[in-house]
C-alpha cells in the first residue's frame, strides 16, 4: 500500500462526482458533465493531482478519442464516461502512466462497472422521486429540497467517489495482472473494441438526426470529406454550414408555393407567346 | 388576447407584482444547476421544476396553500429534454405560470401541455447541436492543441465550452420567457421547421465526419496479389479509405434504429462480434 497515493486517489473520486451527469455542483451539465466529465479535461486534472501534467494530458487525449461520441439521450447512454475518465486515467496515472493502458482501463471500467452502477442508480432513484412527489403533495418546500437534491446527491457522491477511490488506490494489482497474466489476445480484443466503440455513440446520434433514408447522403458526404479529402473537423463544419444554408434556401419553395410558381411560369410563358405573335 | 395585455402591465388583474429580473435569474439558475439532481428512468428532470419554482410559489401563493400545492404537484411529473437549449421551455413555463399567478387567462393545464409538446422536438435539435456538433468539434480542436501533452488543449476546451454552455442556457431561457406562448410558433412553426431541418443537415454531415475520423478498425488479413500475399487493408484503403469503420457505424445504426436494440444490447453484440473476429484473425 502506498500512502502517497491517498490524496490523488481521493481527488479522482471527488472529480468523478463533480463531473457526473447528475451532479448539481457545476452549472448542471454545462460545467460538470460536458467539461469535468470529458476525458480530455480528466487527463489534465489527473495529471495535476499526480504531479505529471504532460503525461496526464497524453492519457486524456488517448481516452478522449475513444469517447468522443459519448452520448446521453433520454437517460440512455452508450458508456459511463465519468467512471471511465477518472477510474481509467486515474489508475493509469497511479501505475504505468501509459496512454495505451489508460485506454484499455477506461474501456473496461466504463463498459462494465460504470454502466452497471449507472443503470442501477437510474432504476433505484425512483425511490427519491417518490419522496419528492410526496413532499410536493404536502406543500413541503424543505422536503422537496431534501428528496430532490440532498439525499440523491449524497448517495451519488458515495456511489461515484468510493469505487473510483478504491480502483485508483488498490488497482495496482489489477494493472500488473493485466500486463503480466492476461493473454495478449484479450488486451488486443480490448484495444480493437476501443477503436469500434465510438461507432455506438455515432449510431445513436444518427438515430436522432437522420429522419429519412435519403439523408444518409449527407452523412456519406461528411464521411468522405474526412476519409478521402482529409479535411479537418473545423473545415468540414464550414462546408456543412454551406450545404445546410443551401438546403434552407431550397426548402422555401415547398408546399404551397409550387402551385403559385407554376402559375407564374405559365404567365411568363403566355407573355412570351404573346410577344412571339408580334 | 389577455396574455399580451398582461405583459404590458406592471401588475396583474389581481394586483400582484410581475416577476423581477432577480426572480427570473433565480428560476433560471435553480433549473440550470439541478435539472438532473434526482435523475432516474422514471422522472428524469421532472422534480427540478418543482424545486425551481419554490421561490415563485412563495412569492405568489404565500396566502393560498392550495394553489401552491397545485403548482408543485403539476411540476413533479416526468420531463426530459436537452437541458441547455431546453431552458427555452423553462422560460415559456415561467411566462405561463406568471400569467396564471397574475389572474390571466392561461389554464393550469397549459404549462404541462407545453412541456410535453416541446420536450421531444427540443431534445432532438438540442442533442444534435450540442452533443453532435459543438462538443465533438471543440474536443477535436482541444485534442489537436494538446500535442505532446500540452495543457493548452484541455484549457482551450474548458474555457470554450465553459462559456458557450451557460450562454446558450441563458439566451434560451430569456427567449422562452419573452416570447411566452408565441415561442411555440418559433419552435414548431413553418419557418422554424425549415431552420431546424437545415441545422439537421449540418448535424448529419458533421456526424459523418465524426464517424470517419474517430472509429478505428483495420483488418490484418492478407489476400493473394499475383505471386505475393498483400495486406487486404492496403487494397481497401485504395478503394475506399475507412470502409470498415463505415460498415461498423452503419451496422450499429441499423441495430439501434431498425431493430430498436438498446445501447447496452448493442455493446454486448459488438463485444462478442469483435472477440470472435479477433480470434479468427480478421482484426
Amino acid at each position: 500500500m502506498n500512502l502517497a497515493l491517498l490524496f490523488p486517489a481521493l481527488m479522482c473520486g471527488v472529480f468523478c462526482y463533480l463531473g457526473a451527469i447528475e451532479s448539481c455542483c457545476l452549472f448542471g451539465m454545462s460545467w460538470g458533465y460536458y467539461v469535468m466529465g470529458r476525458p480530455l479535461v480528466a487527463g489534465l486534472l489527473c495529471g495535476l493531482v499526480f504531479g505529471d501534467v504532460a503525461q496526464g494530458v497524453l492519457c486524456g487525449v488517448a481516452v478522449q478519442a475513444v469517447f468522443i461520441a459519448n452520448l446521453s439521450t433520454g437517460g440512455a447512454t452508450n458508456s459511463e464516461i465519468t467512471y471511465a475518465s477518472y477510474g481509467g486515467i486515474g489508475l493509469a496515472m497511479a501505475t504505468t502512466k501509459d496512454p495505451a493502458i489508460a485506454v484499455t482501463l477506461s474501456v473496461l471500467i466504463g463498459q462494465t462497472l460504470g454502466l452497471i452502477f449507472y443503470n442501477t442508480r437510474m432504476a433505484l432513484y425512483s425511490f427519491f422521486n417518490n419522496g419528492a412527489s410526496r413532499a410536493a403533495e404536502n406543500n413541503d418546500d424543505r422536503g422537496i429540497t431534501l428528496w430532490h437534491i440532498v439525499y440523491p446527491q449524497v448517495c451519488t457522491f458515495f456511489i461515484r467517489a468510493v469505487p473510483v477511490f478504491l480502483i485508483v488506490f488498490f488497482g495496482q494489482g489489477v494493472v500488473d495482472a493485466l500486463l503480466n497474466n492476461v493473454p495478449e489476445v484479450v488486451t488486443h480484443i480490448i484495444s480493437v473494441l476501443g477503436g469500434v466503440l465510438p461507432a455506438l455513440g455515432i449510431g445513436m446520434l444518427m438515430n436522432i438526426v437522420i429522419k429519412d433514408k435519403m439523408q444518409l447522403i449527407f452523412f456519406l458526404a461528411g464521411f468522405v470529406l474526412l476519409s478521402f479529402a482529409g479535411l479537418s473537423m473545423v473545415a468540414i463544419v464550414f462546408i456543412a454550414a454551406l450545404v445546410a444554408y443551401l438546403v434552407f434556401l431550397s426548402s422555401g419553395k415547398s408546399s404551397a408555393e409550387p402551385v403559385a410558381e407554376a402559375a407564374a411560369q405559365a404567365d411568363a410563358h403566355a407573355v412570351y407567346e404573346d410577344e412571339d405573335l408580334f | 388576447m389577455a396574455t399580451t395585455d398582461l405583459t404590458k402591465q406592471a401588475t396583474g388583474t389581481n394586483g400582484k407584482p410581475r416577476l423581477t429580473n432577480k426572480d427570473l435569474n433565480t428560476i433560471w439558475l435553480r433549473w440550470a444547476f439541478t435539472h438532473l439532481a434526482s435523475m432516474s428512468y422514471e422522472k428524469l428532470q421532472g422534480h427540478a421544476y418543482a424545486w425551481s419554482y419554490i421561490p415563485f410559489a412563495n412569492k405568489y401563493y404565500a396566502d393560498d396553500p392550495e394553489a401552491k400545492r397545485r403548482l408543485l404537484v403539476r411540476h413533479s411529473v416526468f420531463f426530459n429534454t436537452e437541458p441547455q437549449t431546453g431552458q427555452i421551455i423553462n422560460g415559456i413555463v415561467t411566462s405561463l405560470e406568471e400569467n396564471i399567478a397574475l389572474g390571466g387567462e392561461v389554464s393550469e393545464e397549459m404549462p404541462n401541455n407545453i412541456k410535453a409538446t416541446l420536450m421531444g422536438p427540443l431534445a432532438g435539435i438540442g442533442d444534435s447541436i450540442i452533443q453532435g456538433i459543438i462538443v465533438p468539434t471543440l474536443l477535436s480542436i482541444g485534442m489537436s492543441l494538446a500535442n505532446g501533452g500540452s495543457p493548452l488543449g484541455p484549457l482551450f476546451y474548458i474555457v470554450a465550452y465553459g462559456i458557450i454552455g451557460p450562454v446558450i442556457s441563458f439566451i434560451s431561457y430569456r427567449t422562452g420567457y419573452k416570447l411566452g406562448v408565441g415561442a411555440i410558433d418559433v419552435i414548431v412553426g413553418e419557418s422554424a421547421r425549415r431552420i431546424m431541418d437545415a441545422f439537421n443537415v449540418l448535424g448529419i454531415m458533421v456526424v459523418g465526419a465524426l464517424a470517419a475520423g474517430n472509429i478505428a478498425l483495420t483488418t490484418t488479413l492478407n489476400i493473394p496479389f499475383g505471386e505475393e500475399w498483400q495486406p487486404l487493408q492496403t487494397t481497401l484503403d485504395g478503394v475506399f479509405p475507412a470502409l470498415l469503420p463505415l460498415i461498423a457505424v452503419l451496422a450499429t445504426w441499423w441495430m439501434l434504429g431498425k431493430k430498436q436494440f438498446s445501447p447496452t444490447k448493442v455493446i454486448v453484440i459488438l463485444t462478442i462480434a469483435i472477440s470472435v473476429l479477433c480470434l479468427l484473425g480478421v482484426f
